[in-house]
């Protein structure tokens, strides 16, 4: 399983990846405005034309303001919520580690919204035939054996691909090499069950807006033994009916008119 | 024997009219423009009043339906026989009207038998789906026999009485396989299903020369699992649910709460329809329905005050938050003062005390699944979600549209019982 590993510390902020996962997707530019929204970043939020975006954030670090950049993308969890919450089967987690999208059989429900822990999947509210869009983890690229556009376009090495059990491995050396530098932790390790894209950082990361409050079970670890009793529970109903209409009907016979 | 029955169409129709035809055309603005041109739902809040009202809470209200046929012709209570037709009818068109709000909610509703190709039998969402469809099959199949009735089809009511067991048959044990995906569960299902329509057919048990039990018996059994698994659905988000409602029995609450919703309603209705039919209101039956509501409203306020309590929420519930206030309007309104009305002698002798009870319950209900479907979920940084009135006003004129053909219906075709002698005037 593949995954890719964000280091936020060599991240100066210069985009390429969010430009080349817009020129590979074939995704349009959008207009923005200057401090439209959180300082200098740009856009304001993954959109059905943004799968990727760089987060500005302005954290006090001894004493002084810096900027500690952020990734936002879909998180291609090892069991996503999305692909248990779909009625039809329009997510899917391949083999290699993507979670991708059919759009055609896709209903719109958004239930793979309500589902995703890390508010990832973007719905197309102004649309009369709307979709679905996330990031997919450049599978189209993956199949012709190259890595993903945001990978490839990094010229500072803050984005790595590779296997996720190295990616894990990698992450953990350089927090373990640089205990001073590094918060001693690798977001997506556990988060909803383990994902398929980490992220170190220098500091705790709510501090730079990642949501935090995940828990470490996968997000359909509730749902798995409701839906497993499904047929307990008709087997369960069909013989409660089937004894009481044999022991209503026997009363019924005796009393037969207006009997409570 | 049942009989059509007179009421005039008024003001009031003319109103539910009037709502009727504003939800259609913001439905077809909705379709035309997209969902965000209509409704406040972000990417934070992808759910809002429609799937809190129009489903959650439909699909709850339109619950009198599968209890009352339970009551009548699973456990005999032949007593309120006479609220089995209307009540068929009104689940009937409640789960279309279900349906219609579903078809405007979901983003690509021309998609919508994707759901019957590509099986997803691990989904919350796909057992509700199917649930609801092969439900709403059996409360079409159910009310069938009113119109054999009225166009004396008396060779079609005996081919329906034949058929239909094998039908009720066919349908559980295929969602049985496709839910379970099991060949064990499927034949066991099977086997308890066949043995018991051989009883049936071979004189061992006593046949309903009314209705096939089976089809009944199919009836109940998907109604008991989809009101459940409406809230397996939220089974998902523990993560943005408020610990006021997330749990793990969300199921069997919502099961628990669908019965009494369900209860409530039937008053509701007979109570409305006496006095729109000018019908007397049969008070016995409905103070009998009365005191088995108080007593599934103290078995679900039981259950929900241990399930807090297991959790340990407590200062939560204290707090002045958005999310506290309606958690005890739901159990103030909802709960506790119909609870009160109806073990007071005076609030069941007279028919009002009964309705008010009963329309409590109702509110506290729609309260309830919107909290679990809107107040209580978190959208984190995404601004608070608050229902658009456009809305709001297509899931009313879908509620419009379901009253006028429940009035329109019961005028042409033999729902209601011919009145008894004994009858209290209303």
């Amino acid at each position: 399983m593949k995954a890719l590993l964000i280091d936020t510390i060599r991240c100066t902020g210069c985009r390429s990846c969010q430009v080349a996962c817009k020129e590979w997707n074939e995704l349009p530019a959008e207009e923005t405005s200057f401090f439209g929204g959180p300082g200098y970043q740009n856009p304001k939020d993954l959109s059905k034309n943004t799968w990727n975006l760089i987060t500005f954030n302005e954290v006090k670090l001894n004493g002084r303001l810096k900027w500690i950049f952020g990734k936002k993308q879909c998180m291609h969890c090892l069991e996503p919520g999305c692909v248990s919450a779909c009625p039809v089967g329009a997510l899917e987690k391949t083999a290699d580690g993507p979670v991708i999208y059919h759009k055609n059989i896709c209903i719109g429900c958004r239930y793979c919204m309500l589902a995703c822990p890390f508010q990832i999947p973007r719905f197309d509210f102004d649309s009369p035939n709307p979709y679905i869009t996330k990031c997919r983890l450049c599978h189209d690229r993956q199949e012709m054996g190259e890595i993903p556009a945001c990978a490839k376009a990094c010229p500072t090495g803050a984005i790595t691909f590779g296997e996720r059990e190295d990616m894990v491995r990698e992450a953990q050396r350089r927090i373990a090499e640089n205990p001073d530098k590094y918060h001693h932790k690798v977001y997506g390790l556990e988060e909803a069950g383990g994902t398929c894209v980490l992220h170190i950082s220098s500091v705790p990361f709510e501090e730079i807006g990642y949501i935090t409050d995940i828990p470490n079970e996968p997000v359909c670890a509730n749902v798995k033994p409701a839906m497993k009793a499904i047929p307990a529970v008709m087997l369960g109903a069909a013989l409660i009916l089937g004894a009481s209409y044999k022991f209503r009907n026997r009363t019924r016979d005796e009393e037969p008119a207006a009997h409570g | 024997m049942s009989t059509e029955v007179k009421g005039r169409f008024g003001f009031g129709s003319f109103i539910l009219f009037v709502l009727t035809v504003l939800g259609i055309v913001l439905a077809l603005y909705r379709f035309a423009t997209g969902i965000g041109s209509v409704a406040n739902l972000n990417q934070g809040y992808p759910w809002g009043f429609w799937i809190g009202f129009d489903i959650l809470a439909g699909i709850a209200l339109a619950g009198g339906g599968f209890v009352i046929a339970a009551v009548v012709h699973i456990f005999g209570s032949e007593k309120y026989h006479a609220l089995v037709r209307p009540a068929i009818l009104t689940a009937f068109l409640g789960y279309l009207m279900f349906i219609t709000g579903l078809l405007v909610d979901i983003g690509r509703p021309w998609m919508i038998w994707s759901m019957m190709i590509n099986w997803q039998h691990e989904s919350p969402m796909f057992e509700v789906g199917w649930c609801v469809m092969l439900y709403t099959t059996v409360l079409l199949f159910e009310f069938l026999p009113v119109v054999f009735e009225k166009y004396k089809m008396a060779g079609a009511l005996k081919i329906w009485m034949n058929i239909m067991p094998l039908v009720a048959i066919v349908m559980l044990v295929f969602f049985a396989w496709l839910l379970s995906r099991s060949t064990q569960w499927t034949v066991v299902i099977a086997a308890v299903l066949v043995i018991f329509e051989l009883a049936i057919r071979g004189g061992v048990l006593k046949r309903d020369p009314r209705v096939p039990t089976l089809l009944i018996m199919a009836g109940i059994i998907f109604s008991t699992l989809h009101q459940s698994s409406l809230g397996s659905l939220f089974l998902m988000v523990p993560h943005k649910l408020s610990m006021i409602w997330f749990s793990p029995i969300l199921p069997v609450l919502f099961f628990i709460s669908a019965v009494m919703a369900g209860m409530a309603m039937l008053i509701v209705e007979s109570t409305l329809s006496s006095k729109f039919f000018r019908r007397g209101l049969e008070l016995n039956i409905l103070q009998g329905i009365g005191k088995g509501l108080s007593w599934v409203i103290l078995i679900y306020l039981a259950v929900r005050v241990v399930d807090l309590a297991y959790r340990r929420v407590g200062s939560e519930l204290l707090a002045t938050s958005p999310q506290a206030v309606a958690f005890w309007i739901e159990i103030v309104i909802g709960l506790l003062i119909p609870l009160a009305l109806l073990l007071t002698p005076q609030g069941v002798a007279s028919g009002r005390g009964l309705f008010w009870a009963a329309i409590f319950v109702v509110i506290g209900l729609v309260v309830n699944r919107i909290n679990v479907a809107v107040t209580g979920i978190s959208g984190g940084s995404y601004p608070t979600y608050y229902p658009h009135w456009m809305e709001v006003a297509i899931s009313v004129g879908i509620v419009s549209l379901g009253i006028l053909a429940f009035l329109l219906i019961c005028r042409n075709f033999p729902i209601f019982e011919k009145e008894h002698s004994h009858a209290a005037s209303a």
